[in-house]
């Protein structure tokens, strides 16, 4: 097998960059000319289906959306100046789609109070208020019974207690019928409906208003109506809404309706405001959320950290040992290594659990049997800790023996060779060869590894919930929570369900703290690279 | 020339393209009035046939409803069905889906409106309503647990319900699950609670008291037995509370229309203290163990290596595909008679379907019978909240959980709840974990969540 040193070669393309621009010759073939606008013809398609969908279904704004960007990669595709980027736009257009949006969009939420009790737009809940209703003391329950014209309009035949009867349209209100007894068989035009027959026409009678004087005649079932007067009042210049009952007046502050002593109208959602700098002011005076942020921090490094250290480890041993041709059954153990990473993680991660249960579980009743105590997992700090980052390590080693194996095969022998000239023995070797040539292509993996076990909220909940807690403090935080397993307890186990503007603005943090990071890492492994050639 | 061809073949191929696509689109309203426009002249001959049936609902407001319009069946689809004038559409998780689906049809024999129903996950029903409903895209009716009310009705999702005289056959404590601020959400069709199972091998009849219960357990340990005689969950606070109750302590108390007061939180109240210092000191005594969950709990039952514990109905297949000689019982009185949370299933309305009223119809005059209760009931098995039907009822074991329920009191349904679990949950576990005293536990858990209310006002 040639030795391929890609990782090491790949700066050099760039090259190339100044070299100029392929451009299509005049000789490009008609066949390829015409595949490419069948192409774009095909996605302009599928796209103004799109916004014809979403238009229609009043996502006016993403419609909008999908129309510009699609007439700009037309743009971009059919003019030569934009050649050079032209094959980069799919990925260009994803990435805004799948990465921009998404960070701009948590952005936006971080400055906003969306949480549990104002997920509705203003104008939702303005609606759903103006269709509640108040009934006076004196207002009167009707027997009704429906009838309905060739052309589609109803009439309400209704019965007060007394026995008095009525007739109601939407156009000439509530009038006195005077003949009085059972329901007719037909009033005019309008033929009578029966109780069963009027249940189709429930969703059309919920629409119609017929009113009385002073009140109007609200259907409450097939048969039922009574009168009601509506509740609120919204005036939109103003932006004030009135309680018709009350006389009281509201206006929206910070994403509820309040009254002038600001207290918020009773029995009302709230609805999603722009509340400034709020959410991170929070974050920053909160004791709740200070209080063991460092503690968090520092489990949340050693836990990424020592996760990548372990599961290196273990992985570059075994490949070691694996990639050694004297082994028999080099192909066995390869496959029975990397049984643990095609186990989908939860299932392993509580098979563990239930392995280390102190009373219950084999694994802890072999420690048991070895050194006479069954070790305390998931109620000792320590413990759990070490459980958790054993679990990881479990989970972690077959991708870690996967990729050092294949760099493993890239080192050329000839290195080797030369160094066994040179008089090196194998720890030699292994130190001043293999681990240094290791960590050039395998470096950026174990970087990534690090950014993802920080996140790795699966592990850390479902050993143990983050458990056993912190005792005496009245944080929400236990003694294994990582930073995101603590939002997550921050964000969504608050007073009041749900808070995900909290929540966008600690992942901003951690963002900012896993990009840190992550450039301090990056910047490492240059000069390990540079220090190499 | 070139760049002029270009120009007329994109949008040649674009139109045709486009033809091509748009033509199943505009079907489906054809297809939607059709469905709509068949029905009544097969059902409505009992009644006057309305002059033109195809008036009946205007097809043209929604235009995509691809998926919806083609498949009245259940179907699961990536995207849930959505409300749309005139058709009843309910979200059911998958037990139920079944029965939904069958009462569906004899509602659309009976009365002419057609019913829809989506299958989807338990939890997915109320996550998904919260996005989907406020998007014009939820369903009428959904069903679900009591305790999704506080999260529903603050985020301003369901419908008020008017039973009328139909209050009076359901379950009263049922009825006060379902109640938010003094206004009911929901028509409750299964009550859950949990009781004491026990094995009958080993323990011949049921202890009356707390005290017994522990003796026997005690005496069974000694004599090696069993291994553990009563087994509790730990940190779980839902199996807790009847011992708080027991001791004479609770949660929340209550506000003069019974419901529940958040500015009243009783987990470090004098009876609330005395329930944690009992498991303390029964977790002191090896009377209950650490590090247990529900899956070690049922194992160590099942296999006679207990001899109880407190769950609730939906232990019972488990139970008797086992084999275990068991048997339900009250949960045994403390200082006072245990009140153990009670759970209640039910059905809502959307505040964002389309047909609000037609919906209400639904539940108060359709499924608020002898006929849909009983069809429920068979579907799935449950205490039933309809009192006629309880009143016939002859599962033994499912009567005992129904009178343990009685004793019980709802789970409460208000938002703060999330802020309790939590901190209650890690006071219990810290006992179980003998890392505190009982009583400071309790008094920390409660400071906790009283902050964590304040700061979220």
């Amino acid at each position: 097998m040639p030795p391929k040193r890609s990782v090491k070669r790949l700066p050099n393309l760039n090259d190339q960059k100044g070299g100029g621009v392929i451009r299509p010759t005049s000789s490009s073939s008609f066949r390829t000319s015409f595949l490419h606008m069948a192409g774009l013809a095909l996605l302009d398609a599928l796209a103004l289906w799109l916004v014809y969908s979403l238009l229609g279904n009043g996502a006016g704004t993403a419609g909008i959306l999908v129309l510009v960007v699609t007439g700009l990669v037309n743009w971009v595709f059919l003019s030569d100046r934009f050649y050079p980027i032209r094959w980069l736009t799919p990925g260009l257009v994803l990435m805004l789609l799948l990465v921009v949006y998404p960070l701009v969009f948590t952005v936006y939420v971080a400055f906003t109070n969306y949480s549990d009790g104002h997920i509705l737009s203003k104008q939702q809940v303005v609606e759903q208020l103006q269709r509640r209703y108040f009934q006076t003391p004196d207002a009167i329950s009707y027997q009704m019974t429906v009838y309905r014209s060739p052309e589609g309009g109803f009439l309400l035949f209704l019965q007060d207690p007394q026995g008095n009867t009525y007739t109601g349209t939407e156009e000439q209100g509530i009038q006195a019928y005077p003949v009085g007894g059972e329901p007719p068989e037909r009033i005019g035009p309008y033929q009578k409906l029966s109780l069963a027959g009027t249940f189709q026409y429930l969703t059309e009678l919920e629409k119609i208003q017929v009113s009385g004087e002073g009140f109007q005649v609200r259907i409450t079932g097939p048969n039922k109506a009574r009168q009601a007067l509506a509740k609120y009042t919204y005036d939109p210049d103003r932006d004030l809404l009135t309680d018709n009952e009350t006389g009281k007046i509201y206006r929206p502050v910070g994403g509820s309706f309040v009254d002038n002593e600001g207290k918020p109208l009773p029995d009302a959602p709230g609805f999603t405001a722009v509340v400034g700098l709020d959410n991170f002011r929070r974050v920053f005076s909160d004791p709740q959320i200070q209080g063991p942020f460092l503690r968090v921090f520092l489990w949340t490094v050693t836990f990424a950290g020592m996760t990548v250290l372990l599961t290196f480890s273990v992985g570059l041993l075994l490949a070691l040992v694996l990639n050694d041709n004297r082994l028999p059954l080099r192909t066995l153990f390869r496959s029975l290594a990397i049984i643990p990473y095609t186990i989908p993680g939860f299932i392993s991660i509580l098979v563990w659990v239930g392995l280390l249960n102190p009373y219950y579980g084999p694994f802890s009743l072999m420690i048991k049997d070895l050194i006479g105590v069954s070790p305390d997992w998931f109620s000792n700090g320590t413990l759990t800790k070490v459980a958790i980052l054993f679990i990881n390590t479990w989970l972690g080693f077959p991708y870690m023996m996967l990729i050092n194996l294949g760099a493993l095969q890239s080192i050329p022998m000839e290195m080797y060779e030369a160094a066994e000239l040179d008089g090196a023995g194998r720890f030699a070797k292994f130190r001043y060869l293999t681990l240094p040539l290791l960590l050039i292509s395998v470096g950026p993996l174990l970087i990534g590894a690090f950014a993802f076990n920080f996140n790795n909220f699966t592990v850390i909940d479902l050993v143990n919930e983050g458990g056993p807690p912190i005792v005496g403090t009245s944080t929400p935080a236990g003694q294994t929570d990582i930073l995101i397993s603590y939002t997550y307890r921050l964000a969504f186990a608050g007073g009041r369900g749900a808070d995900f503007g909290l929540a966008s603005t600690i992942a901003i943090f951690i963002f900012l703290i896993v990009a840190s990071l992550t450039a301090f890492n990056f910047r490492f492994t240059r000069q390990l690279e540079e220090v190499m050639r | 020339m070139s760049k002029s061809f270009r120009t007329a073949t994109l949008i040649m191929i674009a139109s045709f393209l486009l033809g091509a696509c748009a033509s199943p689109a505009a079907q489906v309203p054809a297809e939607a009035t059709a469905t709509t426009g068949a029905a009544p002249t097969e059902a409505v001959a009992t009644t006057e046939a309305p002059a033109e049936p195809t008036a009946t609902t205007p097809p043209t407001t929604e235009p995509t409803p691809t998926e919806a319009g083609a498949t009245p069946e259940a179907t699961p689809t990536p995207k849930p069905l959505a409300s749309k004038e005139g058709t009843l559409t309910i979200w059911v998780d998958g037990g139920r889906v079944q029965a939904i689906t069958d009462l569906g049809k004899q509602f659309t024999e009976a009365y002419n409106v057609p019913v829809e129903v989506q299958e989807l996950g338990f939890g997915d029903v109320r996550d998904q309503l919260k996005i989907a409903g406020p998007a014009g895209e939820g369903p009428d009716i959904i069903i679900g647990a009591h305790d999704w009310l506080g999260e529903l009705v603050t985020n301003g999702l369901l419908e008020p319900l008017d039973l009328g005289d139909k209050a009076e056959s359901f379950d009263p404590v049922s009825l006060q699950a379902f109640t938010y601020n003094g206004q009911l959400y929901g028509l409750p069709y299964a009550v859950e609670a949990i009781a004491l199972v026990y094995n009958k091998d080993l323990v011949p009849e049921p202890p009356e008291t707390w005290e017994e219960m522990k003796e026997i357990a005690r005496n069974l340990q000694e004599q090696e037995e069993v291994e553990q005689g009563y087994v509790l969950q730990q940190g779980d606070p839902y199996h807790t509370y009847p011992i708080i109750t027991g001791f004479g302590g609770y949660v929340f108390g209550r506000t003069e229309d019974g419901s529940y007061n958040p500015e009243d939180l009783g987990l470090d109240s004098p009876g609330a203290i005395a329930a944690a210092e009992e498991i303390d000191s029964m977790v002191k005594e090896g009377l209950l163990r650490k590090d247990i969950n529900y899956e070690i709990m049922m194992t160590l039952f099942k296999e006679g290596k207990s001899a109880f514990f407190l769950g609730g109905p939906w232990t019972l297949t488990d139970l008797r595909s086992s084999g275990v000689n068991y048997g339900i019982a009250k949960i045994p009185t403390m200082e006072q008679t245990p009140r153990p949370f009670v759970g209640v299933q039910g059905f809502m309305v959307s505040a964002f379907g389309k047909n609000k009223l037609l919906a209400q119809t639904f539940l108060t005059e359709y499924l608020a019978t002898d006929e849909a209760m009983q069809a429920l009931y068979q579907a799935v098995p449950n205490g039933p909240a309809w009192l006629p039907l309880r009143e016939t009822l002859d599962d033994a074991d499912l009567l005992m959980f129904a009178e343990s329920a009685a004793d019980g009191e709802p789970m409460p349904a208000i938002p703060q709840m999330s802020a309790v679990w939590e901190s209650w949950g890690k006071a219990i576990t810290i006992i179980f974990q003998q890392q505190q005293p009982a009583d400071q536990a309790m008094k920390d858990a409660a400071q906790t969540i009283r902050e964590k209310i304040a700061e979220s006002q």
